[in-house]
Parts: structure tokens; sequence; C-alpha cells
């Protein structure tokens, strides 16, 4: 269990649970061999808008596409 | 409506017939255009034009049906799949919707594209429930919309409780990754004490069961199991690892929520897909009713025109003979 140690430094990054463990799985995505491999990567796609409302005002939404680390 | 407007036709008839105050009459001459002033028989224009729009509605809603039963097929397979993420983490942490604590975040999960029954609506009744229940003095609940159906429900009277809003998931096919990062967005926007998803579990193509998950916080997991109940015999596992106990629930939650809410959203996709088949199969069946009576109607004033022609014709005749 390598990982163990790993742990408070992605928490003092600021990134959760979640964000390590898509990039994990991304590691091992990346591991696989051809035909699977875009198969996989491209099966894996991220898109949504996000509007954050603050005092019951809806703020500009952002969008969120094709990027699993950000 | 076809039948309103042949009542209309036949009054105004009647009005040109007898002898009636100018304005009677100028208010019925509005239908003027479709048959003009003196014509015999009653136009059947309209109805036809309305049995071809009625047509073109029912082929229309039975293309919908069908692209929702395919669509449907194929999450199906992937929310029973997904289904198994969820089992464990109810098994370790149980599910304990009645807890009282502070920080609120309703997750209502809904559908972006409407045609799709009731089931935005309820999904929409519950979180307000869920609202209601858990607002009072010392406590606060906050809404997290998932889908543009739910935000323009909730817009109307819950505008000061909302506090993100997530639109567009449906773009691509769904999958891990993406919801993920959405409940990692989530997480990181917002302070909560307990996080209660609602959303639609699909039973079958017919029913849908609007259900709530609720994710505790790392403390709430702690201050719950140290009061017993449900969540008392969490201290029998053994840690492996430096972690602390801390940390490990931590993790836990983070993890426990994005599987929830990835089989949250799978399994609400999937009944707004059932709701959406059944939905349009009704109003194609609507539109085939609508449609045999509308031809009745169209068969029985050709029919009654076509008799009255041909006893003008053969009273006509008679005269000259007779």
């Amino acid at each position: 269990m390598a990982s163990n140690a790993a742990v408070p430094f992605w928490r003092a990054a600021g990134m959760t649970y979640i964000t390590y463990s898509n990039i994990c799985a991304n590691l091992v995505r990346n591991c696989l061999k051809e035909p699977y491999k875009t198969e996989v990567l491209s099966r894996e796609k991220v898109h949504f808008s996000v509007s954050k409302w603050v005092d019951g005002k809806p703020q500009k939404p952002t969008l969120r596409s094709d990027t699993p680390e950000a | 409506m076809a039948m309103a407007a042949l009542r209309r036709e036949g009054r105004r008839l009647a009005t040109v017939i007898s002898p009636q105050p100018i304005t009677a009459l100028r208010a019925s001459l509005v239908y003027e255009e479709q048959a003009p002033l003196g014509v015999r028989s009653i136009s059947t224009q309209v109805v036809r034009n309305r049995m071809k729009s009625v047509k073109n509605i029912q082929k229309i809603t039975k293309a919908m049906k069908m692209v929702a039963a395919s669509k449907l097929r194929a999450i199906q397979v992937r929310a029973e799949n997904s289904r198994g993420l969820w089992q464990p983490f109810t098994a370790l942490l149980g599910d304990t919707p009645s807890v009282d604590v502070k920080k609120n975040v309703i997750v209502t999960i809904s559908s972006d594209k409407g045609l799709c029954g009731g089931i935005n609506s309820t999904s929409v009744k519950i979180s307000k429930a869920l609202h209601k229940i858990n607002s009072g003095p010392e406590k606060e609940s906050k809404y997290v919309v998932l889908g543009e159906k739910a935000k323009a429900q909730l817009i109307r009277d819950s505008k000061k409780h909302i506090e993100i809003i997530f639109t567009e998931l449906q773009k691509n096919p769904l999958n891990y990754t993406q919801v993920s990062v959405l409940a990692d967005d989530i997480l990181k926007n917002v302070e909560y004490d307990a996080l209660r998803i609602v959303f639609n579990k699909f039973h079958s193509v017919v029913s849908f069961l609007p259900t709530t998950f609720t994710v505790l916080s790392p403390e709430i997991v702690e201050r719950e199991a140290e009061s017993g109940g449900s969540l008392g015999d969490l201290d029998s596992y053994e840690i492996e690892g430096g972690e602390t106990k801390a940390e490990i629930l931590q993790n836990l939650t983070e993890f426990q929520f994005s599987c929830v809410l990835f089989n949250a959203v799978l399994e609400n996709a999937c009944s707004e897909q059932g709701a959406r088949m059944s939905a349009m199969d009704s109003s194609s069946r609507n539109a085939g009713e609508m449609l045999d009576r509308l031809t009745l109607t169209y068969n029985r004033t050709r029919q009654a025109s076509i008799t009255t022609e041909l006893i003008e014709i053969i009273s006509g005749a008679s005269a000259l003979e007779g």
C-alpha cells in the first residue's frame, strides 16, 4: 500500500478523494493497450454547465467540458 | 376545436338567414375567409386541415416513443449495474433519512428535456417537502439543482435557497468521470452536514419511485456512531494502514457521495426515458382517438351536404316536370 503515505499530500493540495481517485483511474486507463485505450478514454467525457447562485440571483454559467482533471 | 368551428359555421348560416341586428352579423362575418357569403354547404376545409395536423402530431409522438424506447434499453442496463455501487455503502454506513442536522443540502435531480410526464414535478415536490422539514430557526437547507426542469420549477418560489445549478448533463452518455467531477464541484462549493439526494428510482417502464438518499458528513457520521443506532457497529471495523478514522471517514463519504450521485443520475435518466415512453404512447393513442372522431364528423358532414344537394337536384327536376 504505497498510496497510504500519499494521503496527506493530495489532501494538502486541495484535492478531494474523488479527484484523487479520478486521477488514479485515468492512469490505469492510460495503461491499456491500443484498441481498448481510445475506446475507454473517449467514453469518459465530461460535459456540463455550472451556475452558482448568490442571494437568489444566478451568476454567469461556466461550462465544464472534457477537462476531467480541472 | 374542429367541432366548435363547425358549430360556428352553422350559426353563421343561421344569422344570415334570420334578420338580426347588424352587430351580430358583423361578428359572424369574421369567419368569412373560409366560405364566402351565401354558400350553401358547410366547408369541410377546417376539419380536413385539423385531421392532417393531428395525423402529423401522431407521427411525431410515435417517433419520439421509439427513440425513448431505444435510449431506455441502453441506459437501463447501466442503471441496474450501477446499483451495486451504493449497496456496500448502505451496508456499511446505513441510510439515515431522518437524521437531524444543521446544514442540509438537497440535491434535486431532474431532466433537461420535457415531455416526460410528472417525474420532474415529483422530485421537486419531494425536495420542497424535505426543505420544509429541514428548515427551522437553527437549521438551514439549500438546493443544489441538476437539470433544467427542476430549475424552472424551483426558481419560482425558492430562489433564495438555490446554491448551485448544473445543466447539460446528458450531452454525452452519462459516465462516472463526469458525475464524479460534478460531485466534486458540489462538495467543494457547499458546506454540508447532510446531503440529501432526491431522484426517481427506476422500477419499470411505467413505475418509478421518488427516492431520497442521505449522505452524511464525516463529523456527523462520527457523532451518530458514538450515539449508537444503525451506525453503532462502525467501530468494530479494523482500519488498515496509518490513517486515522477521521481521514478514512472523509474519504469514504466523498466516495460515497459520488457513487450514490452516479447511481441517482442514471436511475433518474432511466426513469425519464421510461416516463417519456409511456407519455408518448398515451399521446399517440389520444391522437388516434381524436383522428377517429374527426373522421366521423368529417364523413357525416360530407354525407349531409351530398344528401342536401341530391334533394335539391331532385326537387328541382320534379318541379320542372310537374
